[in-house]
């Protein structure tokens, strides 16, 4: 319960973030969670969660309050994507969710690194 | 089991377990470098840009990113302060976009104009000022430096410059432009606060800095510019050094071979000084004209709009309240441009205690271009007179950064500029000028261009005093100041009175041929421009029409030189069909205005297709021909989208100019494009030579043999019908809107956000005026205003907001595509109307 308590409030910090401008907020969201937390399996997913969160709620409210068809439509037509809307929607959230992945996945990697796992340790000392 | 075999296993399995222990603990440090390799190609997109990518995290972010178009595109009723104000203003914006500003003071009423510019057309603006500094670079980095280059030597920072600085502290206009400027920079601050600025400022990546008024002064500059800066005495002297000057001059010349239309019939008045230029009789030794075609290359790569190669194709025309069956007179007015989304223009109506007008204005500049107030409306054409000038400058090797005037050495000003480039370094660009202006060439011959945009006039004045006139002397008095582009303004009151006046500068040189380049040495130097009280102008004509289409203005009888056939009037069909028209012995309607806007018949058509169907039944035609034939005796000259006739008529007029010219081209090795203002000519050529003189020496051309104009268009038949064929069998299937359609081109060349291409009507002779294929440019705005009735209408093609998402991009197209035309209300009229908006603006 701790954990999906500790990655709810992540989320949450990293969507506070987003809405206040600070894009990248993913990313040092999902270092943290990546240094808290050393299982991979979990948090990999978890930064990618986050970052595809924090930066599809807002688009959600966009779309909610505005629409998004027009401006998604003119931002493929901008990119050379013909009105394919929906790969700008695309792009843009897997932007955040590279942020998040990427965050989560450098932190846990540097993490065994410099404090490898106790398992290790136990089998190196015999 | 012995402890022996125990033991050996033991160490086999550590001899095994090793390298997997070494392997395992190496994984990590694999695992470090993927996670380093691909956290830090994730950030480098995010955080810059990439080729043909902006920085993707600001870009996209959901919240302050390019996504904030969408609620950029909602309009709602607001209450807002602007930073300046004197006293509330409002604002009303009816449905379809129109803006209806209300202001106690003038200065407010500019304030609120820049603040309603810039948050509809922010970035259109900031591309236009940046065009005319030479800043693109900075934003679209090095593909645009060689037009940030041209722009610099051109010299279009400078006369803005210029301008702002010899603007005395009492001028009106002074007081616009500065209040325009803070309007804007409210607008500038409030987006970058809401995080709300254009989505193609979140895509480049760029702010834009604060408005100035110099940079109102660049955009008037931009249109002066795309209007009448042009290249046409480079290419007329690599036409003369090519086809030898007897040709040249035939065929290029002074006043039209062809029946035109003038407005000012004269009499004239006879000419004070300046004296007219010397006729072209004299014929000029190609020989001796200088190596231009470096520079013509030049100008000739630079992209549309920055040099004007046929002018503007305009209409416009009013009819006295004695012919009219409102019994007040009527004005109508189409200025023909480069149709983009956002479009050139922005509707909108200003009141202030001393300002009442409506009509439309150019985001970045804080007056009403075409449009009425309470008493006196108007509309303009480009009036084509020659106000580009080159000079070819004797240099020499003892005398280095100098060139030779008037009997002595003298040295070139220099002016240094930095051009910032996105992703590479700053570039610098040296500037010479001589007395004649600047220098454009960068290798070859070198030579000046004396260019009238580039003298400082202060147009925007002139203009706030015609959004003020009221009668035909104010009007008029107005115009006095006006420089460059020189433009034919038309004009109706409320009186019923009519008017027309091209008002501008007419460059008279001393002595030499302008349609050339000519020595800079000072006997050819441009010594004045016509009096104010001589050029063309009528007023209350006796048959009480008047009618411009960027035809020359004047007969023959004209006593001075204003330009060539080439450089640069129409050829004269779209005035002369709209001469045709209001000439009818019937009283005329508004409606028959708008008519007359939509006219799709090509008058050229007119005059040569009974022709050749004389030549066709002279001639031997094969039977597979015949529909095509009995099509265009049945043809009524309109270039309608269901025409085959139209078809067939464009395709043997284009092939009929191929087998005239092309062989000359061709054996002469002229460089010089058959294309623009040459083609314009020529076609006058063909016209006059067709009717009056079959057996013009052109038709026979090298190569071809002896040959007249019937057997040269029995040829241009033939191979206009094996290019059809390829249409379909049947000629009846060869409708003109197959072949012929329009597009309405995002203005920042982003193609997806075109509007089109669409089937549509029309041709380059025709007032409905649609050249191309496809056609991009044309009316730009239509306007039609009937005094009696007291009732104002208009549209152009496209929508108030340059925002794509919006409803207000592209909601006109429709109804400016048939014809119709939308009510031009008042503010009072917009504010009782249904799905306006409301933004109060309070200090």
């Amino acid at each position: 319960m701790r954990l999906y308590v500790s990655l709810l409030l992540a989320a949450l910090l990293a969507l506070a973030g987003v809405l206040l401008g600070f894009w990248w907020a993913p990313f040092p969201v999902g270092l943290a969670v990546g240094v808290v937390d050393r299982r991979a399996r979990i948090t990999v997913p978890a930064g990618a969660a986050i970052g595809l969160l924090s930066w599809a709620v807002p688009l959600a409210v966009t779309h909610a309050r505005y629409g998004l068809g027009l401006t998604a439509q003119s931002l493929a037509a901008i990119m050379g994507f013909g009105h394919q809307g929906a790969l700008p929607i695309a792009l843009t959230l897997v932007v955040g969710t590279l942020l998040g992945l990427t965050g989560a996945w450098l932190a846990g990697a540097a993490r065994r690194v410099v404090a490898p796992s106790a398992r290790v340790d136990a089998a190196r000392n015999g | 089991m012995t402890a022996a075999p125990a033991v050996a296993e033991s160490r086999a399995a550590q001899t095994t377990a090793a390298p997997k222990r070494r392997r395992r603990a190496r994984l990590p440090i694999l695992n470090l470098a993927g996670a380093v390799v691909v956290s830090a190609a994730v950030l480098y997109v995010a955080f810059f840009p990439a080729p043909g990518l902006p920085a993707l995290g600001p870009a996209f972010n959901p919240t302050t990113g390019a996504w904030s178009m969408a609620a950029d595109a909602q309009v709602t009723d607001r209450m807002l302060h602007l930073q300046g104000l004197q006293r509330p203003v409002r604002v009303v914006l009816e449905k379809d976009g129109t803006a209806h500003i209300t202001a106690q003071t003038d200065h407010d009423l500019f304030l609120a104009t820049g603040y309603v510019h810039a948050r509809f057309r922010l970035f259109q603006m900031d591309l236009l000022r940046r065009q005319g500094a030479g800043r693109l670079s900075e934003v679209v980095g090095k593909v645009a430096l060689d037009v940030d280059r041209f722009e610099l030597q051109l010299g279009l920072l400078r006369t803005a410059q210029l301008e702002w600085s010899q603007l005395p502290e009492s001028d009106p206009s002074r007081g616009a432009l500065l209040a325009y400027a803070q309007g804007v920079n409210d607008r500038i601050k409030e987006a970058k606060d809401a995080h709300q600025l254009d989505g193609m400022f979140k895509l480049l990546g760029y702010e834009p800095q604060p408005w100035t008024p110099i940079d109102s002064l660049l955009v008037k500059g931009d249109m002066t510019q795309t209007l009448n800066f042009t290249d046409t005495p480079l290419a007329m002297s690599l036409l003369y050094k090519s086809l030898g000057a007897d040709l040249a001059q035939e065929w290029f010349p002074i006043l039209p071979p062809n029946q035109q239309s003038p407005y000012d019939p004269g009499p004239y008045p006879k000419p004070t000084a300046p004296q007219p230029i010397a006729s072209m009789e004299a014929p000029t030794s190609a020989a001796a004209l200088p190596d231009v075609k470096p520079l013509y290359d030049k100008l000739a790569a630079l992209p549309l709009g920055l040099v004007s190669r046929s002018g503007g194709a305009s209409n416009n025309w009013a009819v006295a309240g004695a012919k009219s069956t409102s019994g007040g007179a009527l004005l109508a007015g189409d200025p023909h441009l480069h149709l983009t989304l956002p479009a050139i223009w922005f509707q909108l109506t200003m009141d202030s205690p001393t300002v009442h007008v409506a009509g439309v204005s150019i985001p970045g500049t804080p007056v009403v271009l075409i449009g009425h107030n309470e008493h006196i409306a108007w509309s303009l054409t480009d009036a084509q007179n020659q106000q580009t000038f080159y000079y070819v400058e004797k240099e020499d090797p003892s005398h280095p950064d100098a060139y030779f005037w008037n009997g002595s050495w003298k040295p070139y000003t220099t002016v240094s500029y930095d051009i910032p480039v996105l992703g590479g370094p700053t570039q610098h660009v040296k500037v010479r000028w001589s007395v004649h202006g600047p220098v454009i060439t960068d290798k070859g011959q070198t030579t000046a261009v004396w260019w009238a945009g580039n003298i400082p006039s202060q147009d925007l004045g002139v203009l706030l005093a015609v959004d003020r006139a009221s009668n035909w002397t104010e009007f008029r008095d107005a115009l006095r100041g006006w420089y460059s582009p020189t433009h034919n303004f038309v004009y109706a009151d409320d009186q019923g009175h009519i008017g027309l006046i091209s008002a501008g500068y007419y460059p008279q040189v001393a002595k030499g041929q302008p349609w050339l380049p000519m020595p800079g040495t000072g006997e050819s130097d441009v010594v004045g421009t016509i009096p104010f009280d001589e050029i063309p102008q009528v007023f209350d004509p006796p048959d009480n029409v008047i009618w411009s289409a960027n035809q020359r203005q004047v007969t023959r009888d004209y006593p001075y030189y204003i330009g060539t056939t080439s450089n640069f009037f129409d050829a004269g069909y779209r005035a002369n069909e709209i001469h045709l028209v209001l000439s009818q012995k019937n009283k005329l309607s508004a409606t028959n205005m708008q008519a007359l806007q939509t006219d799709t018949r090509d008058y050229l058509a007119a005059q040569v297709v009974p022709v050749l169907l004389r030549s066709l039944a002279r001639g031997k035609t094969d039977a597979k021909e015949a529909p095509a034939i009995a099509l265009l005796k049945a043809w009524d000259y309109r270039m309608e989208t269901d025409s085959a006739a139209a078809t067939i008529w464009s395709y043997f007029w284009s092939y009929y100019m191929a087998e005239t010219f092309d062989p000359w081209w061709k054996s002469r090795g002229v460089t010089v494009p058959r294309a623009d203002e040459i083609e314009d000519a020529l076609v006058q050529d063909l016209e006059a030579w067709t009717l009056r003189d079959p057996d013009n020496r052109t038709f026979s051309a090298p190569g071809v043999g002896s040959r007249t104009a019937p057997e040269a268009q029995l040829t241009a038949f033939h191979k206009a019908m094996t290019a059809l064929f390829k249409l379909g069998p049947g000629a009846g299937s060869w409708k003109w809107g197959r072949v012929h359609t329009r597009t309405i081109e995002n203005l920042a060349d982003v193609s997806g956000l075109n509007y089109g291409p669409r089937a549509d009507r029309g041709d380059s002779n025709t007032p409905l005026a649609a050249g191309g294929f496809p056609s991009t440019h044309g009316p730009s705005w239509r306007m039609v205003v009937d005094w009696g009735t007291h009732t104002f209408q208009g549209v152009y093609p496209g929508g108030q907001s340059e925002n794509p998402a919006s409803a207000w991009y592209t909601n006109r197209v429709d109804t400016w595509w048939t014809g119709d035309l939308s009510p031009m209300l008042s503010a009072q009229q917009a504010a009782t109307g249904s799905g306006i908006r409301t933004w109060d603006l309070q200090p």
